[in-house]
């Protein structure tokens, strides 16, 4: 963000010198701002729904017109989800399980995202391809053969059976190898004619320089670890193994009537950490692209 | 000079390690692919004398529901000193259904087991639940006292596999002051052609308000039109699974569906019906008795409930959600699973589980009970819901024992109401669907029952 206004201010004066924008230029975009405004309202009327019904009562959201703003602002939605469920434990599962989760699918990908795009091996476009192929499984083929395998472990109602087999996702290699490969040539010949070795190079040239990818890649996963539902849903049996998302999911009726306020209150609970995270990482993305122009 | 490997044999050895550890692993699962055979074996003792058993339930009940479901399992917990249940939620119906399949597998099953009107019966061709009339002779079990309808939806040739728990039936909802308004009685429509009358005039000329509202596919259409179906004379199919979607009634029952929405307007189809309801954007829908509780908490009105219309006949379907004991559960686990059964469906707790949540009693005893008594005085939109069910029957074989039939039923009636497509057309293309789909319940039903 404060990048592009620096770079706006800079062209600010020439814009101003020069003759008035042509008109088909100016049509363009005023059609661009409405595109984006589209854009911004479907993406964030849902937000502001969340978070406008978890401040109202049950009766105020089933009530038709829609209220925009609650009429009646309450927080007893709050104290009323936390109290449903153990929502202490919650966050402590989904801390660990997101910790250690989204470390291992970094860590993994880091490395084997380098060999695939700078080591010479035999049959690496082979290997490539089956990552490729991982890739297009979906997961939900994945989920019983998964749960067999980890129950024959012994690892249901585990840590480890939450975490240890989505540690490696195809996604993170494809997309890191591809960020490697934009690498220049140059920068790691003059690191390896300094005598650099393998982890120096990843560590101390090739990580900073495609910063932007990999706190993506680390982000992404950092959310779908976060999110995930359904895998840590079937892999644990007891409720305090469970995780946030499945703590809001039970502040939903299955059949009947849900107390919405509540359950939006709860899903707050679980937007809040990850906008967090967002917030604090996006600005790695940023200084990562200035710190990556180096070459001149 | 000292020979060391080059990085191309390195390579080469490494494949060939791997390739045999997949050999080895092949190995492990048996022969032909059967699992292993400790794999299916049950453990033979599990406790030692005195101590307690401990079981596991797992259900899918959540929100105030889980909450009440919870208690049901304290209360039993701390009854007695022999058994010991963990309730273990385990997502939605659906969820609970999946998880089950991949744990027969693995073998992790639990002992006790909630599954829905749609998902008992695959268990049982697959043999995953147990018959549960010797257990139940074990705990001094009377099934006379169960509601017979509720209680013979779980039988297969005599024998009980799935005892009624979470039982619910739909219902028809009208809002008092809409009613009043517009100078009807204060009454639900005895006939669906007395309701053609009235529903003009509960329509609001500017198309803010219908008359009537039905749900979509995906909320559970096919279950509500089920008692509309057997109103007119029809049905979905017959009880051997010939499937009897283009029977003339059925399809008189479809067209008056479409009519409600295409010619006469007075009828939307939406996703969410409660909250068009409660905002007023309705003035009347079926919908489940479960729903009853959350709808006249929330209300800014007067809620008026009825017996369903009529049309030839009066129909109405039970739903809802029963409790089964798995096979591979011991012997011991299977007896501890039964007592708890029976504690929660007895008299006094089936009265405490249907004020709590808005589910049918069970039991016909309950309906006696001081507490069940009371709690009729001060709702009677509830005793409405309880006289009901002794007219309700078992729902056709096509929705809740072909695997999905809801849906493909659900889908059709989405066509014939939303796009308007003839019915005979459509409920035709059902009919085969239905039929396709049932060729492999069949056959299963044929291995399990002869």
């Amino acid at each position: 963000m404060a990048v592009t206004n620096e770079i706006e201010r800079a062209m600010k004066p020439v814009n101003v010198r020069r003759r008035p924008i042509p008109l088909s230029l100016l049509a363009w975009r005023i059609v661009g701002y409405a595109a984006m405004i589209v854009v911004v309202v479907i993406i964030g009327l849902p937000v502001y729904w969340t978070v406008m019904a978890a401040f109202k009562e049950t009766r105020e959201i089933y009530s038709l017109p829609v209220t925009w703003w609650p009429a009646k602002p309450t927080l007893a939605n709050f104290p009323a989800a936390w109290q449903a469920a153990p929502f202490g434990r919650y966050y402590l599962n989904s801390f660990i399980t997101t910790f250690f989760g989204a470390a291992a699918e970094v860590i993994l990908a880091l490395f084997s995202a380098y060999a695939l795009a700078y080591l010479r091996f035999p049959r690496k476009d082979l290997v490539f391809l089956l990552l490729l192929a991982a890739l297009m499984v979906p997961v939900e083929i994945t989920i019983v053969p998964n749960y067999l395998t980890v129950a024959r472990l012994g690892w249901i109602n585990t840590y480890q059976g939450i975490i240890i087999p989505g540690a490696a996702i195809a996604y993170g290699t494809f997309l890191l190898r591809q960020a490697f490969l934009a690498v220049p040539h140059e920068i790691l010949e003059a690191a390896r004619v300094d005598g650099a070795g393998h982890f120096r190079i990843l560590f101390s040239v090739v990580a900073p320089i495609t910063q932007p990818a990999i706190v993506t890649m680390a982000l992404l996963s950092v959310v779908s670890k976060w999110n995930d539902f359904l895998w840590p849903l079937i892999v644990t049996n007891t409720t305090d193994m469970r995780t946030l998302p499945i703590g809001v999911f039970w502040l939903r009726n299955s059949e009947g009537f849900s107390n919405w306020g509540v359950v939006m209150a709860g899903s707050l609970f679980l937007i809040v950490p990850v906008l967090i995270g967002f917030l604090l990482a996006q600005r790695a993305i940023v200084e990562g692209m200035t710190a990556g122009a180096v070459k001149g | 000079m000292k020979r060391t490997l080059t990085r191309r044999e390195l390579l080469r050895l490494m494949m060939a390690g791997s390739g045999a550890a997949v050999l080895a692993a092949c190995g492990g699962q048996g022969q032909g692919g059967q699992p292993a055979p400790q794999a299916t074996q049950a453990p033979a003792v599990v406790s030692q004398p005195g101590s307690k058993v401990k079981i596991t339930y797992w259900g899918s009940f959540s929100g105030n529901l889980g909450e009440a479901e919870q208690a049901m399992v304290k209360s039993f917990n701390e009854s007695q000193n022999e058994v010991e249940v963990e309730y273990q939620f385990q997502g939605s119906y659906e969820e609970t259904a999946q998880k089950f399949t991949a744990a027969l597998q693995a073998n992790t099953t639990p002992d006790v087991i909630l599954l829905s009107d749609v998902w008992w019966f695959g268990f049982y061709l697959a043999g995953a639940i147990t018959a549960l009339d010797d257990l139940a002779k074990q705990v001094n079990l009377d099934f006379n006292d169960y509601e017979p309808v509720l209680l013979n939806e779980g039988v297969r040739k005599g024998v009980h596999y799935w005892i009624p728990f979470a039982r619910s039936t739909p219902l028809f909802y009208y809002n008092k002051a809409i009613w009043a308004e517009a100078g009807l009685p204060d009454r639900a429509p005895e006939t669906w052609a007395e309701f053609s009358e009235w529903a003009p005039k509960l329509v609001k000329s500017d198309g803010s308000r219908a008359a009537f509202g039905h749900p979509n596919g995906a909320s559970y259409i096919a279950w509500l039109f089920q008692g509309v179906v057997w109103q007119f004379g029809g049905q979905y199919s017959q009880p051997d699974f010939t499937m009897t979607m283009t029977d003339p009634n059925t399809l008189r029952a479809a067209q008056f569906y479409q009519d409600t929405v295409v010619k006469h307007k007075w009828a939307v189809l939406n996703a969410n019906l409660n909250q068009d309801f409660l905002g007023g954007a309705i003035a009347s829908m079926m919908a489940s008795t479960g729903a009853l509780a959350g709808i006249q908490a929330n209300a800014t009105f007067p809620v008026g409930v009825g017996f369903l219309p009529k049309e030839t006949n009066f129909g109405c379907p039970t739903g809802g959600a029963g409790l089964a004991i798995v096979s591979r559960a011991p012997a011991e686990k299977q007896l501890a699973a039964m007592k708890y059964i029976a504690f929660a469906t007895n008299t006094v707790n089936a009265g405490v589980w249907a004020r709590s949540t808005g589910y049918m009693p069970v039991r016909i005893s309950t309906k006696q009970t001081p507490e069940m008594v009371e709690f009729f005085t001060k709702n009677p939109n509830f005793k409405t819901a309880v006289d009901q069910l002794p007219k309700t029957r078992a729902q056709d074989a096509a929705r809740v024992f072909v695997r999905n039939g809801d849906q493909i039923i659900g889908k059709g009636l989405e066509r014939i109401i939303v796009n308007g497509e003839a019915p005979s057309a459509v409920f035709a293309a059902v009919n085969e669907e239905l039929t396709q789909a049932a060729k492999p319940i069949l056959e299963d039903l044929k291995a399990r029952e002869g």
